[in-house]
């Protein structure tokens, strides 16, 4: 069992190595010379030669990856010249382990920034995730008892028609009309507790959080209303009905338990593809999180930003895979044999 | 340098450089401006401030926004000269004191610069400005491995050899800099290694030379600090990117150290300056400027008007709307290595049906066609006779093919357009490519995205025309012809630079040669002049447009005013709010 793990574990390490890998190589592939993008037009050659090496990019793409892998086992400095770390002490960056690279264009390194950043993603994931479960499921619950109803018909088409609206133009349309035009609601602008307040925060999470539910809330319905159909045909259902209890007690107690065991293992997978729904959300409301700074980073050429987000990513969703990987094999002793 | 047209598009309408000027307000017949604009401001009340995209820093040396260097220029750091306030074209690029007691003087042919620094002119901190802190200013540019992203024409005009900035220069090295760059009490001296006969200009649109006070110094770590010396500063002392900041009165600031008249009226009590990075934050931001509620009544922003929101711009809105032309031209460039003879490229702009190309870009309220690549902000700009004489811009096919037949070419004569794809640039460069397939050219048109210019810079790119955008970084002709022309610091064997058609020609070297080397602005004016008339006779470019700016503002807001200085967005120093 704990070879099995150690494998499964040195398998996910060497996959974040090949998708760091893969990133650095994909970026210098780019038609975009780096070192010029950052001197400026006015730079002569000599001068860009110069910037070149100051950003460590003049050295071969394997030798940048050895560095970026040594500091996330030991951690570094930057500026990565030695000579102007010298002369200049006070220009200095420590970037303790496990670091993610250090990022010219913010001036910080990508793990300040990704800790600037990830509260926000959080917060925002943490409000969608509030919003399309209580929605979802309680929309299903009602679509599955009024099977066949208007009612019924009426939530699952509704929620489809949301669902097949993509979240940029959803995110525009709440912003255009319902908070500009309509003012149903103030203008979202992120405001963290500290400065505003629980309340506050709240409030300016709930309009980005609620086009980042609709994403999955459709999902969630028909999920819903299909489990809980299911789990209303059972056989011990019809026992708890012929004993006498009431409706509401046999779907509440009996009913929705076995249905929304499935809906928490779904919850869990779709909260690790988070990140997708988030980079357009937190585009469109300019919300400083993890997904605004992969776009900002996308678009500017910052390749330490880009590759410290994308190996933050991957770490994540190959951590849960081993999770759930091992936990299998824990369940399942033909995995692990396998 | 100027800047390109790419990123006053791409973000959305930031200027990307760009001090130039633009022809200043009230462009449009009906766009005279009106309503609480045109009432004279009073001192305080709240001004917003919304932008719709970040900027890449706020140290003085690595700003290189067009509208930050103006804006800036007003509210957080003044310079040893700037630019006044004022919407005449002449005037407002004419140089005035600001930290300097005059504007410089010059000896030994325009090599040499003298200003001396006016008596208490002091840092947000309550300490003095002094002649080092301007020497350490203009010396940091050079450390272009840690202060980047800033103009740097200095680098190729002060008269000291490999020196690497501040942080990393021997003491032999920072004393040949301080031998160039030299103070003596209040009075600095620059020392070039040629005239520099716009180096007023220069610095007063851009910060290469500014003070900065090296206590307060961290390099790269120094990104977004923000040191003022202007009226305002920043609570908290440091720029959000992505948010902000709340600008509140600098106590230190003493106005009569300054100009305010001419240079910054600082009217608002608070600016609540709120970034929105979104890519829909600029029409969001006219939306909200339309609907005119709550404290967007008391807002500007550096969004412009975008087309589809024209017909919204009606009635009371009108009265808070301005349209200007802008600093920014845009042209179409010949690839020099595929089309050799001059004949195919004159056919090319006798047979562009560039008004249709500007009515599909959106008509009138976007652009009006060009005569010449040099902005009509820019000192000395007049109409380039090969695009100016015979021509109604509607397209000659009969005379392009002509042309043509002179030539000896096979037709239709195969050309790959390439410009940078987007639903309007699509619809225009089909006019483009109808008029010349009219003409005996077959057009493959080429959509290109985020790359552009660094895919036309290759020298052995498949394309054969190019379309490409500028504006000057100041209001001379020496930052529009040389940058884009002259091949000698542009094209190497791995890059065209920004002469992107890879041109090359002895003559027009020549007189921007003579240009560069003259020690009087006229005389300068003149060889620019000249050069471009080289240009045209070579077709080595093909005017399009010259873009224009539609601003709304707030119905609250005051002195509502573009100006050459502000590089046609909104003036800040003269603006205010009704109590």
């Amino acid at each position: 069992m704990w070879a099995y793990a150690a494998r499964r574990t040195a398998i996910g390490l060497v996959l974040l190595l090949v998708l760091s890998f893969v990133t650095f190589v994909l970026f210098f592939a780019a038609p975009v010379d780096q070192a010029r993008y950052a001197c400026g037009k006015q730079c002569t050659e000599e001068q860009i030669a110069v910037t070149e090496r100051a950003l460590g990019y003049d050295k071969p793409v394997y030798e940048q990856w050895g560095a970026f892998v040594k500091g996330i086992v030991a951690g570094r400095q930057f500026p990565a010249d030695p000579e102007v770390r010298a002369a200049a002490p006070e220009t200095v960056s420590d970037c303790a382990a496990p670091c993610l690279g250090y990022s010219k264009l913010n001036a910080k390194t990508v793990n300040e920034l990704i800790g600037d950043a990830a509260p926000i993603s959080i917060a925002l994931a943490l409000v969608a995730v509030v919003m399309w479960l209580i929605g979802g499921v309680s929309l299903g619950i009602l679509a599955a008892v009024t099977k066949g109803s208007i009612v019924d018909r009426g939530i699952v088409g509704l929620t489809l028609v949301a669902y097949a609206f993509p979240s940029f133009f959803i995110g525009v349309f709440m912003l255009k009309y319902v908070a500009i035009r309509w003012e149903l609601v103030p203008l979202p602008r992120y405001v963290s507790i500290e400065d505003g307040g629980v309340f506050t925060w709240l409030e300016n999470l709930l309009l980005p959080g609620f086009v980042l539910a609709l994403l999955f809330l459709a999902g969630y319905v028909r999920m819903t209303r299909a489990f809980v159909l299911e789990s209303l045909s059972e056989d011990y259902i019809r026992t708890a009905r012929a004993k006498g209890l009431k409706g509401r007690v046999v779907l509440f107690k009996h009913g929705l338990r076995a249905a929304l065991t499935p809906l928490v293992t779904m919850t869990g997978l779709d909260l690790a593809g988070l990140l997708g729904g988030a980079i357009i959300t937190e585009s469109v409301f300019a919300y400083p999180g993890l997904g605004l700074l992969t776009v900002q980073a996308s678009n500017a050429w910052d390749l330490p930003t880009i590759i410290g987000v994308v190996v933050l990513a991957g770490a994540f969703v190959i951590v849960a895979n081993i999770i759930v990987d091992i936990a299998y094999a824990f369940i399942d002793p033909r995995v692990r044999l396998g | 340098m100027g800047m390109k047209l790419r990123k006053a598009l791409a973000v959305a309408s930031a200027s990307v450089l760009g001090l130039s000027l633009a022809a200043c307000g009230g462009g449009d017949s009906d766009g005279s401006g009106g309503g609480s604009g045109d009432v004279e401001g009073t001192k305080g009340g709240t001004l917003y401030y919304l932008q719709h995209f970040p900027f890449e820093a706020s140290d003085p040396q690595r700003i290189y926004y067009g509208v930050q260097l103006a804006n800036w220029r007003r509210v957080f750091y003044r310079g040893l000269l700037a630019f006044p306030m004022s919407e005449d074209a002449e005037v407002g690029t004419t140089p005035v004191p600001d930290l300097a007691t005059d504007t410089g003087t010059s000896s030994e042919g325009g090599k040499v610069w003298k200003f001396t620094l006016k008596d208490g002119v002091k840092w947000e901190d309550g300490s003095d400005i002094t002649c080092e802190d301007v020497q350490y200013g203009t010396s940091r540019v050079f450390a272009n491995d840690v202060i980047i992203g800033g103009p740097n024409y200095t680098l190729s005009y002060i008269d000291v050899k490999d020196y690497p900035g501040p942080y990393k220069a021997t003491p032999e090295q920072q004393a040949a800099f301080e031998d160039a760059v030299s103070c003596d009490g209040k009075t600095i001296t620059f020392r070039f290694n040629k005239p520099w006969a716009d180096f007023p200009q220069a610095i007063a649109g851009m910060m290469m030379t500014d003070p900065y006070k090296k206590s307060f110094d961290e390099g790269e770590k120094s990104q977004w600090k923000v040191l003022s010396n202007g009226p305002y500063k920043i609570e908290g002392g440091k720029w959000d990117k992505n948010k902000g900041a709340t600008l509140v009165r600098n106590d230190q600031y003493d106005p009569a150290t300054d100009d305010p008249e001419q240079l910054r009226l600082a009217l608002p009590d608070k600016i609540e300056w709120q970034i929105d990075p979104s890519d829909t934050a600029g029409e969001l931001f006219n939306d909200r400027l339309i609907k005119d509620a709550g404290n967007d009544q008391y807002a500007i922003t550096t969004a412009r008007v975008a087309p589809p929101q024209f017909p919204q711009i009606t009635g009371a809105v009108e009265d808070r709307y301005e349209s200007v032309l802008s600093p920014y031209n845009s042209y179409l460039v010949p690839n020099h290595k595929k089309i050799t003879d001059v004949n195919v490229r004159k056919a090319l702009a006798v047979s562009l049906n560039l008004n249709g190309y500007v009515k599909a870009l959106g008509g009138e309220r976007v652009g009006e066609p060009g005569e010449t690549i040099v902005n009509p902000g820019v000192s000395g700009a007049q109409d380039n006779p090969a695009f100016s004489e015979d021509n109604d811009n509607n397209g000659d096919p009969e005379a392009a093919k002509a042309l043509l037949a002179e030539a000896g070419v096979k037709t239709p004569y195969p050309i790959k357009l390439a410009y940078q794809k987007s639903p309007t640039t699509d619809k225009a460069m089909a006019i483009v490519k109808e008029s010349w397939d009219a003409a005996g050219f077959k057009v493959t048109l080429e959509g290109l995205s985020d790359t552009y210019y660094d895919v036309i810079a290759q020298p052995d790119k498949d394309v054969d025309v190019m379309w490409a955008g500028w504006g000057a970084d100041w209001p001379s002709m020496m930052t529009v012809l040389p940058p884009l022309f002259d091949s000698r610091p542009n094209v190497s064997s791995t890059t065209c630079g920004n002469d992107y058609g890879c041109y090359q020609n002895d003559e027009f070297e020549a007189l921007i040669d003579k240009a560069a080397n003259s020690s009087d602005i006229e005389e300068q004016v003149g060889f620019l002049q000249e050069a471009d008339k080289v240009l045209g006779e070579q077709y080595a470019y093909i005017p399009l447009e010259v873009s224009k700016f539609n601003w709304l503002r707030g119905s609250k807001v005051t002195g509502f005013a573009t100006t050459p200085a502000s590089s046609a967005y909104p003036e800040i120093g003269l603006i205010g709010v009704q109590n």
